[in-house]
Order: C-alpha cells, then sequence, then structure tokens
C-alpha cells in the first residue's frame, strides 16, 4: 500500500470574497430585540422531523454544570440546551450568520431609560425548572447573588463588576458570602418588586448588559434547587433537555425536559429525543468515526470537537462531505504580544521593525493553512463588530511572510541592529514549529533571536507575570459577545497591569486608558464599535504594541444523518439547538 | 554476557612479529584478522556502507555548499509558491524535483537532502561520542575491576548493578530537561551544544555498564594466565602489566562491543529526539525527522518524507550490525554462528 507517491498539497482559494461578506454583515451589528422579536416559537428548521437519538462524540468532560461556572467553549455550547437566562442570541437566518439579542426568559432585551446605567427586565408567562417550579425574579436574585459567593471562581465576572463598580476581584467584598448568610443586594444594586421584574442598577453606564446576561454563565440557578457547591453536580435546568445521567469523564445523556414550554422560548428547538454524548474522543478519533460515518456515527456529531489538522484540507477539499461539514470563524484573535516593560522595546522604531519583520505565515501553517487560520490585518476579528477587513498596517495581507527589508532599515535607524530579542514560545508541537520559522524571519531583519521555551501548562501564568524575561510571546484572546468592549478594556487598559492579568503587552498609555473610559459609556452599539475600530487603529499604528497573526476558524463534521447541521458564529461552532435526525 | 571467554592469546608479543615479517610464519593476529575479513564480503560491503555514512557525515558542509542549500532555510516563506497555506509541498512526493533533491519537509519547509545530511552528521557525533566515553568508562573500570579484584571488584561490581537496575528510557526522558536547565540563562536560548552534551552525558551514565562487565569477566581470566604471572614475578608494576599485558588482549572483546553499541547508541539518541527530549527544531537530527514523520500532517498529505530518515537509519542500523557480526568473526572464527 505504501508506494512512494504522495500526493501534493491543496490550493488555498476564494477567502477574499467570504471575507468581505463577514465584515459586510458585522457592520451591520446585532440588533437588540424588542418583545415581538422575543416571543416564542422559534421559528422551525426546514424539513426538521422529530424524534431519535444523536450520539455526540466530545474530547474533554464537562468539569462544571453549574451555570455561575461556565465559561469554557465546550460548557458553553451544551449549556445552550441546558440552560436559560434572561436574553439570548436569536439566529434569525437559517444558516447561523444573522443574530439577534432577544429576551430569552424575559418579555426583551432589557429596556434602559437613561443611557444603561438601569436596566428593566420583566419576566415571561410559563416559565419553569425542569422540576417544574415556575421561574420568579427571586431565582434571577438567587442567581446574582450566588455570584459573589466564594465558591463561584471560575465563570464571567462582567456582571459583578459593573454592580460593584470596580475592576479585578474587588467586586467580592459587595457581598462576601453570597446569599446564603442572609445577606442580600440592596435594592440600590438589585431591586426585585415583584415577582416578574428585576432592575439592575449601575453608578456607570453598562450599555452591553443584554450581551452580557446571554452568556452561559449567567443562566439562570433555582433558588429553591440551589445546593451551593453541589449544584455543579446535579444542576436544576430551564433549557429544552435535562440531564439523565453523567458519568464524569466517560458519558452524559441529555433527555427531553417536558416542564420546558416551546412557546415561551424564541431560541431553542427539542427535534431530537436524546443526545448521547462520550468523552475521551480525540479530534483524530472523532474526526475518523464521523468521516466512516457508519451504524450509530451516522446519526453522530460533535458539538466541540474540531477535524484535525491533519484531516482538514482532505476533508474541506471532498465534495461528497460538503452537505456534512460546516466550518466559520472562531471568536479568538492570534496576535504577538511585544513586552512594553522591557527598556529595550521602549524605542517605537524597534517595535515597528519587530511588526514588519514577524512572518505570520509560520502560525498559519502549524494550525493546518488557511482552512484554519485566516491571516489578520487588526486586532478586532471577524466575528466582532466594527470588524474592518481594509485595515492592515504592516502589509501582513501582501506580505505574510513580513518585511526584512523594511524592518532592518528601521532597526538600522534606531542603531539596534543584532539586539538581543527573546521570545518566548509555548512548548507544544505548533509552538516549536512556528517559533523557529518565525525567529528565522526575524533574524533575516537584523534581531539576534533567543527563543526560549514555556510549558504549555503554565504558559500563560508565565507570560502574564508582571516581571516575565520575555521581549515577544505570542497569545489569543476570544471576545466574550460580539462587541470590542469584551477585548479592548482586558487587554490594553493600562490600570490594570497586574501578575495574571490579560494586559500582556504591559501597554499603558493615557490616551488609549482615556478611550477606554470614553467609548465604554456610548450606548449606540454601531457607535460604539466604530470608535473601537479607531482605537484599534491607534494602537497598531501609534503605540505598536502588538502584531496580530491570525483569526481562527473552526471546522466540523457531522454524520449523514444529522439534519439542521449549521456553524453558528455566536457559539462559535455546531448550533446544537436546531440539530434533528433525518 | 557472550563476550565473556573471547580472549584471544597469542603466543609471544604481538609488537616483535610485526617487524620482523617472515615469509612463512610470524603472521600477527591483526594481520590474520584482516585476511579473513577481507574474506567475508557482508561485511566489506557493510564496511563501506558504514564508511559512507560517516563521510557523508563529516563532509555534510561541503556537500551542501556545493549543493547550494542549507537545512535553517524556511523554505515556506522563502518559496511560498511551492507550498500550500498549511506548508505541505504542492508538487508531488513532497515536492522532489531537480533543485529539491529529496523534497521539502512539510511545515516550515526545510529541505530535507541537507536536513538528512546534516542530521546523520549530528547523530553519529553525538553516538560516536557516547561510544568512546563509554569504551574508556568501560576499560578503566573493567579492567581495574577485574584485574584488582577484592574490595574494588566489588565495589564496582554494586555500582554496575545499581546503574542496571535503572530504567534507561525512563532516565533519560526525566532527567534531559534536568540537566539541559543546568546549563542554561534565563534569557538566553538554550544552545545547541548543551543539548548534545546533555545527550551524551545521559546516555554515557547509563551506557556503560555492560561494556564494563565484560572486560571485567575478560580481565579476570587473564589475571590468572602465565604470562601475568610471569609479568609479576619479573617484577613488573600493576600499570605496566594492565597496559602492556592485559590491555592488547581485550581488544577483541572491546571492537566487537563497540561496534554493537554504536549503532544502539544511533537509535537511542534518535528515540530520544523523538519524543522531544534530545535535539529539537531546527537544529537537524535523525530522531527529530522521524518525530516530524510521525505527525498527522506528514501521514495524511506525504508519506514520502517517511522514507528518508527511515531508509537511512534502517540501512545505517543493518550496516553496521553486520559489520560488527564480521569483525567479531573475524578476530574469533572458533565461535562459529
Amino acid at each position: 500500500m505504501l508506494t512512494g507517491c504522495s500526493k501534493g498539497g491543496s490550493d488555498g482559494g476564494g477567502n477574499d470574497k467570504q471575507d468581505q461578506q463577514n465584515a459586510k454583515r458585522q457592520q451591520a451589528g446585532i440588533k437588540f430585540g424588542d418583545a415581538a422579536d422575543s416571543t416564542g416559537p422559534a421559528a422551525p428548521v426546514p424539513g426538521a422531523k422529530s424524534g431519535g437519538s444523536m450520539e455526540v462524540l466530545e474530547r474533554d468532560s464537562y468539569a462544571h454544570l453549574d451555570p455561575a461556572q461556565v465559561y469554557v467553549f465546550n460548557e458553553m455550547t451544551v449549556a445552550q440546551l441546558l440552560d436559560r437566562g434572561l436574553t439570548g442570541y436569536k439566529a434569525t437566518s437559517n444558516d447561523g450568520k444573522q443574530h439577534e439579542v432577544v429576551g430569552d426568559l424575559a418579555t426583551d432585551s432589557g429596556t434602559t431609560t437613561d443611557g444603561g446605567k438601569t436596566w428593566k427586565y420583566t419576566l415571561k408567562d410559563g416559565i419553569k425548572f425542569a422540576d417544574g417550579t415556575p421561574i420568579t425574579s427571586k431565582d434571577v436574585r438567587q442567581t446574582v447573588e450566588r455570584l459573589f459567593a466564594p465558591f463561584i471562581n471560575q465563570g464571567p465576572t462582567y456582571l459583578q463588576q459593573w454592580l460593584a463598580d470596580t475592576s479585578g476581584t474587588g467586586y467580592r467584598k459587595l457581598l462576601p458570602d453570597g446569599p446564603y448568610k442572609g445577606k442580600h443586594l440592596p435594592d440600590s444594586v438589585l431591586s426585585t418588586p415583584d415577582d416578574k421584574t428585576i432592575v439592575f442598577h449601575f453608578k456607570t453606564p453598562h450599555p452591553d448588559l443584554p450581551y452580557t446576561l446571554a452568556m452561559a454563565g449567567y443562566s439562570i440557578v433555582s433558588a429553591k434547587g440551589d445546593t451551593k457547591e453541589k449544584y455543579d453536580k446535579t444542576p436544576v435546568t430551564t433549557g429544552p433537555y435535562k440531564i439523565q445521567s453523567f458519568k464524569s469523564g466517560k458519558s452524559m445523556v441529555l433527555v427531553r425536559n417536558p416542564a420546558w414550554d416551546p412557546k415561551t422560548d424564541p431560541i431553542r428547538h427539542q427535534y431530537v429525543d436524546r443526545f448521547n454524548i462520550t468523552f475521551n474522543q480525540q479530534f483524530e478519533a472523532s474526526t475518523k468515526a464521523l468521516l466512516a460515518d457508519s451504524g450509530a456515527d451516522q446519526a453522530g456529531v460533535s458539538f466541540s470537537n474540531q477535524v484535525d489538522a491533519g484531516n482538514l484540507s482532505q476533508v474541506l477539499r471532498d465534495p461528497k462531505l460538503k452537505s456534512r461539514v460546516v466550518s466559520g470563524y472562531q471568536p479568538y484573535v492570534g496576535q504577538m504580544n511585544i513586552n512594553m516593560s522591557k527598556p529595550e522595546m521602549k524605542d517605537i522604531r524597534v517595535r515597528q521593525a519587530i511588526a514588519y519583520a514577524l512572518p505570520v505565515t509560520p502560525f498559519v501553517r502549524a494550525y493546518g493553512g488557511s482552512d484554519a487560520m485566516q491571516v489578520a490585518g487588526g486586532l478586532i476579528g471577524p466575528t466582532v463588530s466594527g470588524y474592518d477587513p481594509a485595515f492592515d498596517p504592516y502589509g501582513k495581507k501582501k506580505k505574510p511572510a513580513g518585511d526584512p527589508d523594511k524592518a532592518r532599515a528601521l532597526l538600522k535607524a534606531a542603531g539596534k541592529l543584532n539586539m538581543k530579542l527573546t521570545f518566548g514560545y509555548i512548548n507544544s508541537q505548533e509552538g516549536q514549529q512556528y517559533s523557529t520559522a518565525m525567529a528565522a524571519g526575524l533574524k533575516k531583519a537584523g534581531f539576534d533571536v533567543q527563543r526560549q521555551e514555556i510549558p504549555a501548562e503554565t504558559f500563560y501564568d508565565q507570560v502574564s507575570k508582571v516581571n516575565n524575561p520575555y521581549d515577544i510571546f505570542h497569545t489569543s484572546w476570544g471576545a466574550d459577545w460580539p462587541s470590542a468592549s469584551t477585548v479592548m478594556p482586558p487587554l490594553y487598559d493600562g490600570r490594570q497591569i497586574a501578575d495574571g492579568a490579560s494586559n500582556y503587552s504591559q501597554i499603558n498609555d493615557p490616551h488609549v486608558n482615556s478611550e477606554i473610559d470614553r467609548i465604554n459609556t456610548i450606548t449606540d452599539p454601531v457607535k460604539s464599535s466604530a470608535e473601537w475600530e479607531k482605537l484599534d487603529k491607534y494602537l497598531l499604528t501609534k503605540v505598536v504594541n502588538e502584531v496580530p497573526t491570525a483569526y481562527y476558524k473552526g471546522t466540523q463534521i457531522a454524520g449523514s444523518k444529522v439534519g439542521g447541521l449549521v456553524y453558528d458564529d455566536v457559539i462559535g461552532g455546531v448550533d446544537p439547538r436546531r440539530l434533528y435526525i433525518k | 554476557m557472550g563476550g565473556g571467554g573471547t580472549a584471544v592469546v597469542s603466543g609471544e608479543p604481538g609488537p616483535k612479529a610485526k617487524g620482523e615479517a617472515a615469509l612463512l610464519t610470524g603472521r600477527s593476529p591483526g594481520q590474520l584478522m584482516w585476511t579473513r575479513f577481507k574474506r567475508d564480503r557482508t561485511g566489506v560491503i557493510s564496511a563501506y556502507v558504514v564508511g559512507f555514512f560517516f563521510l557523508v557525515g563529516l563532509l555534510a558542509p561541503l556537500i551542501s555548499k556545493v549543493y547550494g542549500k542549507n537545512p535553517y532555510t524556511v523554505y515556506a516563506d522563502e518559496r511560498p509558491e511551492l507550498f500550500d497555506s498549511a506548508g505541505v509541498p504542492v508538487h508531488p512526493n513532497g515536492g522532489i524535483s531537480g533543485e529539491f533533491w529529496f523534497g521539502l519537509e512539510p511545515g516550515n519547509g526545510y529541505d530535507v537532502f541537507t536536513k538528512l545530511i546534516y542530521g546523520i552528521r549530528t547523530s553519529l557525533m553525538i553516538s560516536v561520542a557516547v561510544t568512546v566515553a563509554v569504551v574508556v568508562t568501560g576499560i578503566l573500570l573493567g579492567v581495574a575491576a577485574g584485574y584488582l579484584g577484592g574490595r574494588t571488584d566489588y565495589f564496582i561490581g554494586r555500582v554496575i548493578d545499581f546503574l542496571l537496575a535503572f530504567p534507561a528510557q525512563l532516565f533519560f526522558i526525566a532527567s534531559m530537561p534536568v540537566v539541559v536547565s543546568l546549563f542554561v540563562s534565563p534569557r538566553d536560548e538554550t544552545p545547541t551544544y548543551v543539548r548534545v552534551v546533555a545527550l551524551i552525558i545521559v546516555q554515557w551514565f547509563l551506557g556503560w555498564m555492560g561494556l564494563g562487565r565484560i572486560l571485567r569477566g575478560t580481565a579476570l581470566a587473564l589475571r590468572e594466565r602465565e604470562f601475568i604471572e610471569a609479568a609479576k614475578v619479573s617484577g613488573a608494576s600493576p600499570w605496566r602489566i594492565i597496559r602492556k599485558e592485559i590491555l592488547p588482549n581485550i581488544v577483541t572483546p572491546l571492537l566487537v562491543q563497540a561496534t554493537y553499541l554504536l549503532p544502539n547508541f544511533v537509535t537511542a539518541e534518535a528515540g530520544l529526539s523523538y519524543l522531544g527530549v534530545g535535539i529539537v527544531e531546527p537544529t537537524p537530527d535523525w530522531g527529530q525527522m522521524f518525530s516530524k514523520a510521525s505527525t498527522e500532517l506528514v501521514m495524511q498529505n506525504d508519506i514520502t518524507y517517511m522514507f528518508f530518515p527511515g531508509v537511512s537509519v534502517i540501512i545505517f542500523v543493518v550496516a553496521f550490525n553486520l559489520l560488527g557480526d564480521s569483525v567479531r568473526d573475524a578476530f574469533d572464527p572458533k565461535t562459529a554462528r
């Protein structure tokens, strides 16, 4: 069988067009829906049938089922079936590309009269937990207050910080024990005047609240069934499915939740009878099983496993697989951080030289090529409102392998030819591959590159230390919702430099800081996304603390009997809520 | 431990016989061995193959200069038209062409030909160094234990037992990063020579015991022979006895063992680099080429690549082992296969 022959590589192409379509879509932004948009049931999926059980192959078991602890991709995806929040993303097209934020348990996406300082939500009628008890404002209060309890430490922290009006972990002082020792948030912060009404009071405007509440981490928890730490194993769910059995690390079975009323839910469907989830399926294994398409795997899918890098180009080029394969963007943007705290990096010409010299092709190559990564221009990616595909300050789209001549000239002008540049790289197979080629590119421009391996398990801990020894290192960041307000402030706010903080490049620029404060108060999402993009341009042309490398893409595959298969841009993967069995 | 009793004892001291070169008799054991070896066709061919590999390794810089490429150029960035975006060569058979004789490596697109010859150079250099270190250690400790006996023998014997009890592969994997980190300063890259030295140290540390034991056995047997006793009686110092009487007589097991050891070290070194604890990219190395060949990217898209490191290492190890057999046969024709 092994004949000494092997096929050559494949051609890419077709990216530009897709790129432009994405851009157009994103500039339109995501609308906040009103009461009519928020009324169930969800528009039926064309051709959908009820019944059958679906096999789900997953790599990682779910470490957390308590909604407040959910912040990891695979847990967020399964939460789409299990949990409901006050708001949610409704797909308004059948291709998973267009969405609006609507009321999920609430009647609309939220009303504010003072530019985002006060937000009022009203609960729908007929909404119940899986145990049959109706959902009231008491449960919402419990959901919010328990976020402050010490055992909740994995989920998002936006809402807590906004309510306490602090950054970092200072919010915990507002309600140190959560609701469990009889103390509650005062009405000046969170008021629940009756069983149906919830009002959030912030000191500063937070126009993004409808996005925030749509995160899986802010799904509603039952006040009656709140078992604190134990809730992580036995949650009282609200979505169309409930957990029949869960063996951590082995399997999980989801069955229909009879208490779920489709008339109250504008977002989800309940076509499949049960989902049989098995864990420990590596990417290669799940891809091979679903490619083979035999037996139970014909009705098989994976919520979060990608097609592995080795099979990727063949899977995408096979016309027979077209109906079984979906791909799209993930919210992550890869970026090479330039450590602004290093004295050697104070000269902007040196930073510009790095930006011009750095080849981004090694990074794209290491992860499977243009099917898996798209060469980046700016720091705001295609899944975020405000993305500008024309922005490309260092010519990476034309010269992805870098521009060593220009870089060398800049370095010479700065008098730093052959300066030492310590490059911390993640010691994974991909990291080794791209770092050596990147180092070769930087060397051509006149840098004396010193590569330093960092163990993969502790990589982010090491590079987020204030006193780390690295001049440059690569990280990626994903937006929590399609707004740059979940990208720019955590990454570039100079007042947040601390050990473990996400301001990896340690930039502290007064203009950037004041712009972050200013744009955070703009209530019109279209206007604010334009302002964020302006800040992106300022960062890359005037500060140069980052070199964007690539926008991440995902590709997933399903069995031939799986219907309703769509790559949802907001989830960043297969949309499990609309799957049915043909 | 089959080599324990293969001592060759010549009736008369060797050096003298060489000088006189009588017509009918008087061929030294060395000369006898050489004529026997030349008659063994497998051995001669293996010797040529092994010699070729060493020559290639030795002349790698020269060859690549003539060939006009080096193993560090990232052709995927220099010549992007030859690759798809995932770094797989566009042309069939891994991009083999008149320009790139053995094709291009998937991923960063290194030139496979220069990478292979430099890889041979790295691997052989490390293995030869380890073999030399092991032989020297084996002679020193083995012969000392065997000849001196008593307490020295007991002590060295227990050290050997202790080290033999170590799980070698696990020890290599665990200790390589530790040894490397002993040398590295926090701001600089780990220099390649540090990894090389660490590889040599680690393999030497657990590599000498087998040879040491064999030589101890040989020396033990020799110690009781008449010519040694004669030397003792005539007042020779232990050092002179070891040097002049024992060493010439252990050359046979030494040579045979060394030719078996070297290919073992080559594969062990390749194994370590394959596991990612030996030589790492971009330094060319046999084992690291295997590690690259085993990735899903190469398996799915460019199986040709695997043949170059694979076939070359098989040829080398087989040839070296056959050479070892022939050398043994030539020295000691009585132990028939």
